[in-house]
């Protein structure tokens, strides 16, 4: 019998509104590939919507977004809620970049799975992604 | 007796056997006791060798000739200076950046930067600006007047320019994607302040290859921006020959990770789109280069590498303009450069020690020739917008740096240091041979439209980042005495929660009681001179003196020139 193969990871990273700092999310989108994850990016200036859109034309596992300007605390949560209300919400909303520790609790409970914020390892994502992608395809085996 | 200046440098012929002895005898012994603290010792941005010692057996390696490499200050090809004296006749003029909230918040701030010695400054605008929207619209919720100063009508720079003309020499305005509309607000809002265009210099950056490039603020496609730049580049060559078109911001590509040869070769690559398109708008070189020579370059910490680039920057545009152009005056030849310590080498941790880093750029600045203008960032630019206290010792740092260390004394006192030597003529080689490739590209709005430009640097963003989470770069503060514990020792600037709708609100209140008939009728010249060709400038100047906002102009042109929307490819993400 051979064994079914895995299916690779794919992410879907993008910036939201007028913020166009890029650094960031090219990092994380070199580090997610040298990890063997698929990586797509919307592009600059995305609103939720559009975000929402490419994810699921795309059908990918994960939304990274990369914020690093204000108006989180407003594009995250509708996000999210965008995402829930297209039947995509078992996707993993992450989100990195500047978010002030008081942001956190109001972003979890809206729906941000996890927070990467700057100066985070890039390792630590890579091991988040894949601890969680392996917990996803063991549940997927057993459904 | 004297040498001969030709042989300043030939190595003694016993040189390189003596090397050999002390290598075997004296270092070679040591290095096996006290084992090096690195392995290999290289460059911090170009990863490139550094030999334990420089002799002249290395400038004779890389075939260095002192007239023809570095010649005389104010003459080709301008390695050691391109003023005749130097900084000894006059300083850089030190400028700053500022730009935040609303036209009274900066006016408010400008003031306050010219009593702090300063002459030049440099007007940002927010990002809803930059990227050609109004303040009330929904697309740019949360940005205004966060990243520079909010602009939507001829209103706001009204109230921006309430400053005492007599002090401010020079104004730098940063506005891209729009430039033909922010240009055609700065010259109605002179006029309105009844300025003489003639007794101030007007610099716009008009740098939309560079936002294609990393930094994101573009709106229309590259070859749409690039005939938009040259619009405005025709439009000051013909009307205000004392005003500066252009400006390369190669300090764009610098914090977008580019190694120094990259730094200078994508820049004069960019630099011969402006030019070859200006040419075809039926000017000669001589007349052309001199309006787009400006450059703005930063130093990172390596403070060889940056000494170094600015040299070979100044070089490689004059051998570039002579070769590719066949340029012949001395005015073409010569670069003009602002120059400026990094931001990314500043640090969120610690803010205080980033004093001692932008002292120590600052001073690599000087010494690498410093050029027409300096800038600095400052120590809380991680944290938020500058403080006062912050924008106090950026502008003390420039005149310590001046007065008190002695660097500028004598013109470019580091040439004919054997390292110095050898890594300026390395960066100039290795730029020529990057240029060739872009050329073969076919130019670098072709490069642009490849990605190529864009997968450079994402590549070298990423190799920069892990060199630093695994340990090979050392950074106080990061990962390298870090503070268990940190708490803020700043003062940090907070902006007035209310401008967003305030801004807004004007803007809406504008559009209500402005002659709506002839803003259409001038947006419709807008479209008009879009779709034919016709120079953009004066159908804008029109337009914003009879109140046609910011967003409107920028709405116009994209019912002419659609948008720039990149895939992951051509972003190098």
């Amino acid at each position: 019998m051979t064994e079914r193969p895995r299916r690779r990871l794919r992410v879907l990273l993008a910036k939201l509104g007028m913020d166009t700092h890029t650094v960031g999310i090219t990092v994380i989108g070199h580090a997610l590939r040298e990890a063997g994850m698929e990586v797509i990016f919307t592009g600059l200036k995305q609103t939720p919507e559009m975000v929402v859109a490419a994810a699921i034309q795309e059908d990918v596992d994960v939304v990274g977004i990369s914020t690093l300007s204000a108006g989180h605390t407003r594009s995250l949560p509708k996000l999210a809620h965008l995402l829930e209300e297209a039947g995509a919400g078992d996707k993993l909303l992450l989100a990195g970049g500047v978010i002030p520790e008081e942001d956190k609790p109001l972003l979890h409970d809206a729906g941000v799975d996890a927070m990467f914020t700057m100066g985070t390892d890039t390792r630590d994502i890579v091991r988040y992604l894949e601890e969680w992608w392996a917990r996803r395809q063991a549940a997927e085996e057993v459904a | 007796m004297n040498k001969p200046l030709g042989t300043f440098v030939v190595a003694n012929d016993n040189l390189v056997s003596e090397m050999e002895r002390w290598e075997a005898e004296t270092r070679g012994p040591f290095v096996s006791q006290h084992p090096e603290r690195r392995d290999p010792f290289v460059t911090q941005s170009l990863k490139w060798p550094i030999k334990p010692l420089y002799t002249p057996a290395d400038l004779d390696a890389v075939g260095f000739d002192y007239l023809t490499d570095l010649g005389f200050p104010g003459e080709y090809p301008y390695t050691r200076s391109t003023r005749p004296n130097g900084h000894r006749s006059d300083f850089w003029t030190m400028t700053q950046v500022t730009g935040f909230g609303k036209g009274e918040d900066w006016a408010k701030r400008a003031r306050y930067m010219l009593d702090q010695g300063l002459s030049g400054l440099i007007l940002e605008y927010d990002l809803a600006t930059t990227n050609g929207y109004d303040s009330d619209d929904p697309m740019v919720e949360g940005e205004v007047g966060r990243a520079g100063m909010a602009l939507d009508s001829l209103e706001d720079l009204e109230a921006a320019f309430d400053l005492p003309f007599d002090k401010l020499k020079y104004l730098m305005s940063v506005c891209n994607a729009p430039q033909p509309v922010n240009l055609a607000m700065i010259i109605a809002a002179l006029e309105s302040k009844g300025v003489d265009p003639k007794d101030f210099v007007l610099h716009i950056v008009n740098g939309i290859l560079i936002e294609y490039t990393c930094v994101g603020r573009y709106i229309y496609p590259p070859e749409h921006g690039l005939r938009i730049a040259t619009d405005c580049i025709e439009y000051i060559i013909r009307n205000h020959p004392n005003w500066a078109p252009l400006s390369i911001i190669a300090a764009q590509l610098q914090p977008a990770k580019a190694n120094p040869v990259q730094e200078i070769a994508f820049s004069l690559a960019i630099a011969c789109a402006y030019i070859d398109a200006t040419l075809e708008r039926g000017f000669d070189i001589d007349t052309v280069a001199p309006y787009l020579n400006h450059f703005v370059v930063n130093v990172d910490m390596d403070f060889f590498e940056g000494i170094c680039k600015f040299r070979a920057f100044r070089k490689c545009w004059a051998r570039l303009m002579k070769e590719r152009y066949g340029a012949t005056s001395p005015e073409a030849l010569k670069i003009r450069m602002m120059t400026s310590p990094t931001t990314i080498a500043l640090t969120l941790q610690q803010p205080l020690n980033n004093i001692g880093r932008l002292a120590i750029m600052a001073t690599a600045c000087a010494l690498g020739g410093a050029g027409e203008a300096m800038t600095t960032p400052l120590y809380d630019e991680a944290h938020a917008l500058p403080a006062e206290d912050a924008i106090r010792v950026g502008a003390a740092l420039q005149h310590i740096v001046a007065h008190e260390t002695g660097v500028a004394e004598t013109i470019d006192p580091l040439a004919g240091s054997y390292y110095v030597e050898t890594l300026t003529r390395q960066m100039e080689d290795a730029v020529f041979e990057e240029l060739e490739k872009v050329f073969a590209m076919g130019g670098a709005t072709k490069a642009i439209e490849q990605g190529y430009f864009q997968r450079a640097l994402g590549r070298e963003q990423y190799e920069r980042n892990k060199d630093i989470e695994e340990g090979r770069r050392k950074w106080v503060g990061v990962n390298h005495l870090k503070l268990e514990e940190e708490k803020r020792e700043i003062e940090i600037f907070r902006l007035d929660d209310n401008m967003e709708e305030e801004q807004a609100a004007k803007v809406r209140g504008l559009r209500a009681r402005r002659d709506q008939a002839a803003v259409d009728a001038a947006l419709e010249k807008v479209r008009e001179a879009a779709r034919n060709g016709g120079n953009l400038v004066p159908p804008c100047l029109e337009a914003v003196k009879v109140y046609a906002t910011h967003g409107e102009l920028c709405n116009a042109m994209r019912d002419v020139f659609g948008v720039h929307t990149p895939d992951s490819q051509l972003s190098g993400v």
